[in-house]
């Protein structure tokens, strides 16, 4: 992976200079966040977290976290992993335990399933993510949150397919782009929801860049998150992004089950913060 | 039936080629400096650009599950040069397992940071950015930038600009690995033709090289002949193969005089 310098950081797409007017037309200006996601708790709403695992007795996830996988890297095994349950899953970094609390607070009837793919083992990070990714699309989850990305150009494809197989199965995917200006997979696929951060602190004020990749801008700096061993941290980072994202998905999917991924980005458009309806 | 020294000579004359091709992928960026001063450098221009009271680069090892500290600029001090700690512990230890930069403000309140190392070091920060070096997507390092002046904490444009200083400590990492590498291979090269005649001047080289590698003869010899197959290789295809057929036909003179004195 490397930082191309030429290219502007993603988040700099959404500092309030650069935040441009859109507008709603038609059909489309008569959604509202109201119409959207208002009254919504998420309830029954199966989200997955794909990461460094979820503290499942956080007290700030209050039982919302209903089971889980590991998936580790294994050389003798079929395509070098292997998938464990994880019904009472843990977190060695704190990042996927921030993660799950920013869409419970948002969402906090939805069910958090943890996906832990990155631990300790530094090799196969890459295939760990794309199993737990795969697993999520097969295991009946409706929103996966991806506060993760691989740069490395040959799992282009693999994850394409996989980003793919997501969208034809109903399932979305929230991506957080890479913190690092150069291109990082999924996050770059028309196919997902690609979030990058702004330095707003309100969880439902979210902006559309109408100049993808990436797409959505939400609260990503200096955000108070959960931690694991029952911490609290401030952290600045798209990984904080993506589940304010992935909370209201999970709303919209909540009050709206018949929408499919493709009509809950619409949504998403018509209801970002720099969209004007008329 | 080819004796077992001349399958050796013959198995050199092969790999010598790839051992040029080798040398001249490595190109001339590799510096004749101490890596160090090479990573000193881009910690110190990190931490006068980002106006941050220090910097420092640690290094991973994975045999021993250790991070250690490589360059250290300002308020840190050199005294945290060569400091390890488990890989799983602290700020760095969390960029490690994640692959991700973080910034972190109020750091005191923070469970990841590593409070007791920290206060042991006599500098405790209170806002800190760590990303990390990156070899494909095999973390090899990290560096960090603490406490930044005139502000509370790192914003994303610090974090994409710490990104781009990452960048080139791994790459010139990644190089000094290589280099070490090439000369390794070399030895291994230079070892074999040598022992196939003792008395040949080749094995004073290979001494050299053994015995201070990088700094006396034998590295600026192995230097200039891929500096020297690099300019010659700029010249176009046919330049670079003439150097190569030269070599190889020196290669094979050697070999054939080492035959007709057996």
């Amino acid at each position: 992976m490397s930082a191309d310098p030429n290219l502007p950081a993603w988040s700099e797409q959404f500092t309030e200079e650069a935040i441009q007017q859109l507008t709603a037309s038609g059909p489309l200006a008569k959604l509202s966040p109201e119409w959207a996601w208002g009254g919504s708790t998420g309830k029954g709403v199966r989200v997955a977290v794909v990461d460094s695992g979820v503290e499942y007795d956080h007290p700030a996830l209050e039982d919302c976290v209903r089971g889980g996988v590991v998936v580790e890297y294994d050389e003798a095994a079929e395509n070098y992993v292997r998938i464990e349950p994880d019904e009472q899953p843990c977190d060695y970094a704190g990042h996927g335990t921030a993660c799950a609390g920013i869409i419970h607070s948002l969402a906090p009837q939805a069910e958090i399933y943890s996906v832990r793919v990155l631990g300790k083992d530094m090799h196969g990070r890459a295939i760990q993510f794309a199993a737990g990714l795969d697993w999520a699309t097969e295991h009946a989850m409706q929103v996966v949150n991806l506060s993760l990305s691989t740069s490395v150009e040959e799992y282009f494809g693999l994850f394409h397919d996989l980003a793919d197989q997501a969208y034809f199965k109903n399932v979305n995917l929230v991506s957080a782009v890479n913190n690092l200006p150069a291109p990082s997979y999924p996050s770059l696929y028309s196919s997902v929801i690609s979030v990058a951060a702004h330095s707003g602190h309100d969880p439902f004020i979210y902006y559309y860049n109408p100049t993808p990749p990436v797409e959505f801008g939400a609260p990503g700096i200096d955000v108070d998150v959960a931690w694991n061993n029952k911490q609290y941290v401030t952290s600045t980072g798209n990984s904080f992004a993506a589940p304010h994202i992935a909370g209201i998905v999970a709303l919209i999917r909540a009050k709206h089950p018949e929408l499919t991924p493709f009509q809950i980005k619409t949504v998403l458009f018509a209801c970002a913060a720099n969209t004007r309806r008329k | 039936m080819p004796t077992a020294k001349k399958v050796r000579e013959e198995k050199l004359s092969e790999q010598l080629p790839r051992l040029l091709a080798a040398i001249e992928a490595s190109g001339r960026a590799v510096s004749a400096r101490p890596k160090d001063a090479l990573l000193q450098s881009i910690v110190d221009a990190a931490g006068h650009i980002f106006g941050a009271a220090a910097a420092s680069i640690l290094l991973v090892n994975e045999q021993e599950g250790l991070l250690e500290f490589r360059v250290a600029y300002g308020a840190s001090d050199h005294d945290l040069v060569g400091t390890r700690f488990p890989l799983d512990k602290g700020i760095a230890g969390y960029v490690v397992m994640t692959g991700q930069p973080i910034a972190i403000s109020n750091v005191r309140q923070d469970a990841r940071f590593n409070q007791d190392f920290a206060q042991s070091t006599g500098y405790v920060p209170t806002s800190i950015l760590a990303t990390p070096l990156l070899a494909g997507e095999h973390v090899i390092g990290v560096m960090e930038v603490l406490d930044k002046l005139n502000a509370a904490s790192f914003g994303m444009q610090d974090m994409g600009l710490l990104g781009i200083f990452a960048n080139q400590a791994a790459l010139a990492i990644e190089q000094s690995q290589q280099m070490d590498q090439i000369r390794d291979t070399l030895v291994l090269g230079l070892k074999r033709l040598a022992s196939a005649d003792p008395s040949q001047p080749l094995t004073e080289l290979l001494r050299q090289l053994q015995k201070d590698p990088g700094e006396k003869r034998g590295g600026p010899d192995v230097l200039a002949l891929a500096d020297a197959f690099n300019e010659i290789s700029t010249l176009g295809e046919p330049e670079r193969r003439a150097c190569l057929q030269v070599l190889k036909t020196f290669a094979d003179y050697r070999r054939s005089a080492h035959r007709l004195r057996a």
